[in-house]
C-alpha cells in the first residue's frame, strides 16, 4: 500500500505537494470564502429575488438542470477528451424512465426516480458500448446520431413514450411542490454531482482516465483497459446527466422529444461554452446566462435567438475557456505582468509553461 | 505552483459575473413587473410563435389584435376596454411546449398578467393548459392551439373560443368519399398533437363513409425531403392527405410538382393556406383542386361581418393579401375576449368571477359565422369546406359549404397507420 503522494488543484489536475513553507496566496488562503459566498447566495436565491414564482423555476431550477447535464458533458471533454453529445439523450431516457412509471404505471416518485436513474444510466453505458472505441469527430458524430435515433424513436413510439403528446402530468410530491424546497433540493442534488465528479476525477481512476486523455498509447502499454476505463468514464457521465434528467422532468411536469431534441442538445452545448467546456463549476454560469437569455432576450430584441448567438460568437472569441475560463485568462496576464516586477527566485521550481498544455488540449478540443 | 495560485479565482470571478447578471436582468423587468397588481390597468400576456417554421404566427397574432384594439381606438400594445385600461405584452415562443412553459411562467409570474392569451400551436396549447391548472386565478384564452383535449383537462380558467381541429374536418371525410368518389387516400401528416386530431376527424368521417387509408408517412415538422415519401404512395391511392403547414407544406407541394405527382390533394386545415398559395405559380397550379377543410372562409362567403374584418386586416403592417387561418383565430378569440372585458366592465375581482361568467356564456356574430360556448368552454363554431379552384388564371379558394353550429367531440386522436 503506497500512500498517493499527490495534491489536487480545483479542477482535479495532479500537481507534486508544494514543500512545506512555500509561502501560500491570498486565494489559496480565501479561495473557500469564495465557494461559502456563492453558496450562500444561491441557497437565500428565493429570498433575494422579488418574484420567487417565475425566479426559482424559470431561472433558478432550470439553470441547475441544464448545468447539472452540461457538467456531464465537461467532465467528460475535460478528465476522457472526448465531446459527447449524447449527455441530454441520456439526461431525457431517464426523464422518460420517471414519465413512464408515474403516468403510465401510476406508481410514485419514490419508484421513479431510481428507474429514471437506472435507465439512463443504462443508456450511458450502451451508448459508451458503441462510441467508446471512436474519438475526436467520430465519437461526436456517433452520440449525435445515437441522440437524433432515440428522438425519432421517442417522437413516435406511441406504447412506450406516447409520441409527441408525451407523458403528463409528472407531479412533485410534498414537500417539493413547494417551489423553494424543489429548489433547495435541487441545489444540494447539483452540489453533490458537482462534488461526485471532482472526487472521481481526483481519484485513482480519474488520474487514469486524465493519463488515457493525454496519452491512450502509453497508458495502453502499462497496462491499462483504454477502452474500459472509456466505458466506465462514460457510464459515469450519464449518471450524472441522468440525474440531470430527473430534475428536468419534475421541473417541466412532463416530458415529450422537445426534451430529446436537437435544439435541447445544442443549449447543453451552449452552456457548457459558454460557462466553459474545461470548467465544472463554469456550466452554471453558462446555464445561468442562457436562462437569464431565454427569458429576458426578448425586452431588447425580437430577433431573441440572434442575441443568443451573438453572445456564444462572443464568448469564443474572446473567452475560449469561457466564462469560468476568464479567471485564468486575467491570472495569466497580470502573472506576466508581475514576473517582469518581481524577481523570479521565489520559486525556482514554478513553471507555468507545464500548464499550458492540458489548459490548451482542454480548450482547443485535443481529443485522442 | 502556477496552478495552485488560481485556486479561489473562479468562485470568485463566477460569483462577481452571478452579481452583475442578476443586476442588469433585474433591472429591465423590475419596471414592468411593478404594475401587475394595479388595480385600473387590466394586463393581457400574448403568446405567439416568432421562431421556428411557425415563425409567421407572431406577426398575424399582431395584425388581428391590431384589428380589434384600433376598432376601440386602441393600438396592438393596449389601450381601453370597458372603461378599464388594457396593457398588451407579447412573449414570442418557438412553437415548442418547453418554450412555450419558459414563457407562459415568464408572462405570469414576473410580468404579472392577468390574462393570458395564445399560445399558437398545439404542443404548447397542451402545455399551457396543463399550466393553467395551477394558476387559478389568471384567466386563459386560447389563441390557435386546436388539440381536441385542451378544454376536456377540467381547467375551468381556460376559453377556447374556435373550434378544436377535428372539427376543422367536420363535413369533409363525407364530402371527399361521396361526391369527389376518392375510395383510397394516402396520409401524409406532421408527427404532432395538432395532425393527429386534424386527421383524424377526417379520416374517422371517411372510413365511416367507406373509404380506406392506403398509406402513411407522420413527418417530423421542417421535414424538407418528400422525394422517398412522394415515392411511397401506392399506385391504387385516389387522393393524397397532405396534413402538413406553413413551410413543409410548401416544400411537399414543391416537390409534389417536380416529382410529377397528378393525384388530387387532400388539405388538411393549416395546408392549403394563402402562405402556401403566395409562393410561385408553378406551386399554386400543383393546389388546384385540392380540397380542405377548417376555419377560414373560402371566395365567395357572404357573412356581412367578413370583408370588413378583411378590409381592416389588409393594412395591418406586415399583413398578407388576405387573413391566414391564425389571424382568423387571434381575431376571433381576441374579439371574444373584448366582448368578455366589456360585459364584465372589466371587473376581475373575485378570481376574474364576472369576466369568466361574461366569455362562458357569449354569443356573437363573428366574421366567420356566429359563436356560442359550450360547457367545457368550447366554442360552437362554423366550419367551411373549401375548393382550391382556377377562375380565369386566377387560382382562389371557393366555399364549397358551411357547417353551422360544428360542436365538439370528445375522441382524442393518436397517430394512426389505418382507419382511425
Amino acid at each position: 500500500m503506497t500512500a498517493p503522494r499527490f495534491a489536487r488543484n480545483e479542477d482535479g489536475l495532479v500537481n507534486p505537494i508544494t514543500p512545506a513553507g512555500s509561502p501560500r496566496t491570498v486565494w489559496q488562503r480565501f479561495g473557500w470564502l469564495g465557494w461559502v459566498v456563492v453558496l450562500g447566495l444561491a441557497f437565500a436565491f428565493p429570498y433575494l429575488v422579488d418574484r420567487p414564482r417565475f425566479w426559482l423555476p424559470n431561472i433558478g431550477v432550470r439553470s441547475l438542470w441544464l448545468g447539472i447535464i452540461a457538467m456531464s458533458l465537461v467532465f467528460l471533454n475535460r478528465y476522457v477528451g472526448l465531446l459527447s453529445l449524447a449527455q441530454v439523450t441520456i439526461a431525457g431516457v431517464s426523464a422518460y424512465g420517471v414519465g413512464y412509471v408515474m403516468v403510465t404505471l401510476d406508481q410514485p416518485a419514490v419508484a421513479a426516480i431510481p428507474v429514471g436513474i437506472l435507465a439512463g444510466t443504462i443508456a450511458g453505458f450502451l451508448v459508451a458500448l458503441i462510441a467508446a472505441r471512436t474519438k475526436a469527430i467520430y465519437f461526436l458524430m456517433i452520440t449525435l446520431a445515437l441522440g437524433q435515433v432515440f428522438y425519432s424513436y421517442a417522437s413516435q413510439a406511441i406504447e412506450v413514450t406516447n409520441a409527441r403528446r408525451g407523458l403528463a402530468p409528472i407531479a412533485r410530491t410534498e414537500p417539493f411542490n413547494d417551489i423553494s424546497n424543489f429548489y433547495w433540493a435541487v441545489l444540494v442534488v447539483a452540489v453533490i454531482c458537482y462534488l461526485l465528479c471532482r472526487y472521481v476525477a481526483a481519484s485513482s481512476f480519474g488520474l487514469a482516465l486524465q493519463g488515457i486523455r493525454d496519452s491512450p498509447e502509453r497508458m495502453q502499454a502499462l497496462g491499462y483497459k483504454v477502452n474500459r476505463y472509456r466505458v466506465a468514464a462514460i457510464t459515469f457521465a450519464a449518471f450524472i446527466a441522468s440525474i440531470g434528467g430527473v430534475v428536468l422532468v419534475f421541473d417541466r411536469a412532463q416530458v415529450d422529444p422537445d426534451v430529446v431534441s436537437l435544439a435541447s442538445t445544442l443549449d447543453v452545448l451552449v452552456v457548457a461554452v459558454i460557462g466553459g467546456i474545461g470548467s465544472l463549476g463554469g456550466v452554471f454560469i453558462g446555464a445561468i446566462i442562457l436562462t437569464l437569455l431565454d427569458n429576458f432576450a426578448q425586452d431588447f430584441t425580437d430577433r431573441y435567438m440572434t442575441l443568443t448567438g451573438i453572445v456564444f460568437i462572443l464568448v469564443l472569441l474572446f473567452a475560449p475557456a469561457g466564462i469560468a475560463g476568464i479567471g485564468k485568462q486575467v491570472k495569466r496576464v497580470i502573472d506576466r505582468r508581475r514576473k517582469t516586477t518581481v524577481d523570479d527566485a521565489e520559486s525556482p521550481q514554478q513553471e507555468p509553461a507545464a500548464e499550458q498544455p492540458t489548459d490548451e488540449a482542454i480548450t482547443k478540443g485535443k481529443q485522442r | 505552483m502556477m496552478l495552485k495560485k488560481t485556486k479561489g479565482l473562479v468562485p470568485i470571478l463566477a460569483l462577481g459575473a452571478t452579481v452583475l447578471l442578476a443586476a442588469t436582468a433585474c433591472s429591465p423587468t423590475s419596471g414592468g413587473g411593478d404594475s401587475g397588481g394595479g388595480d385600473d390597468t387590466i394586463k393581457i400576456g400574448v403568446m405567439a410563435t416568432s421562431e421556428g417554421n411557425l415563425a409567421f404566427g407572431m406577426g398575424e397574432a399582431k395584425a388581428a389584435i391590431g384589428v380589434a384594439m384600433e376598432a376601440l381606438g386602441g393600438t396592438i400594445d393596449g389601450g381601453e376596454i370597458g372603461g378599464k385600461k388594457v396593457e398588451i405584452i407579447y412573449a414570442g415562443t418557438d412553437g415548442t411546449s418547453g418554450s412555450a412553459q419558459t414563457q407562459v411562467k415568464k408572462l405570469v409570474e414576473n410580468d404579472g398578467v392577468d390574462i393570458v392569451f395564445g399560445p399558437v400551436s398545439g404542443d404548447e396549447g397542451e402545455a399551457v393548459v396543463q399550466y393553467a391548472l395551477t394558476v387559478p386565478e389568471v384567466t386563459f384564452v386560447n389563441g390557435s392551439a386546436s388539440p381536441v383535449g385542451m378544454t376536456l383537462e377540467g381547467a375551468t380558467n381556460f376559453f377556447r373560443f374556435h373550434g378544436d381541429s377535428a372539427m376543422w374536418m367536420g363535413g369533409l371525410g363525407a364530402y371527399a368519399h361521396d361526391e369527389k368518389g376518392y375510395k383510397k387516400i394516402y396520409l401524409i401528416a406532421e408527427d404532432y398533437s395538432f395532425p393527429y386530431d386534424n386527421a383524424g376527424g377526417f379520416f374517422s368521417e371517411f372510413c365511416e363513409a367507406g373509404g380506406d387509408v392506403s398509406g402513411s408517412s407522420w413527418v417530423p415538422v421542417g421535414t424538407t425531403d418528400y422525394a422517398t415519401i412522394i415515392a411511397q404512395i401506392p399506385a391504387d391511392t385516389d387522393a393524397v392527405y397532405v396534413g402538413l403547414g406553413g413551410a413543409d407544406a410548401a416544400s411537399f407541394l414543391s416537390q409534389a410538382v417536380t416529382n410529377g405527382v397528378n393525384l388530387p390533394l387532400v388539405g388538411g386545415s393549416i395546408a392549403v393556406d394563402t402562405t402556401a398559395l403566395s409562393g410561385d405559380a408553378n406551386l399554386a397550379s400543383a393546389a388546384i383542386g385540392t380540397i380542405t377543410g377548417g376555419p377560414v372562409p373560402g371566395a365567395g362567403y357572404d357573412n356581412p361581418n367578413w370583408q370588413p374584418f378583411v378590409d381592416a386586416y389588409v393594412t395591418q403592417p406586415d399583413a398578407f393579401p388576405s387573413p391566414s387561418i391564425f389571424s382568423i383565430l387571434y381575431y376571433n378569440s381576441f374579439q371574444s375576449l373584448v366582448l368578455g372585458l366589456e360585459a364584465a366592465k372589466g371587473d376581475l375581482s373575485d378570481n376574474h368571477a364576472a369576466l369568466r361568467d361574461a366569455l362562458g356564456s357569449l354569443k356573437w356574430d363573428s366574421p366567420t359565422g356566429a359563436i356560442s360556448m359550450d360547457e367545457n368552454r368550447q366554442a360552437i363554431v362554423d366550419n367551411f369546406l373549401i375548393e382550391v379552384a382556377d377562375e380565369g388564371g386566377t387560382l382562389v379558394q371557393k366555399n364549397i359549404s358551411e357547417a353551422t353550429g360544428v360542436k365538439q367531440g370528445t375522441t382524442v386522436y393518436d397517430r394512426f397507420d389505418g382507419c382511425p
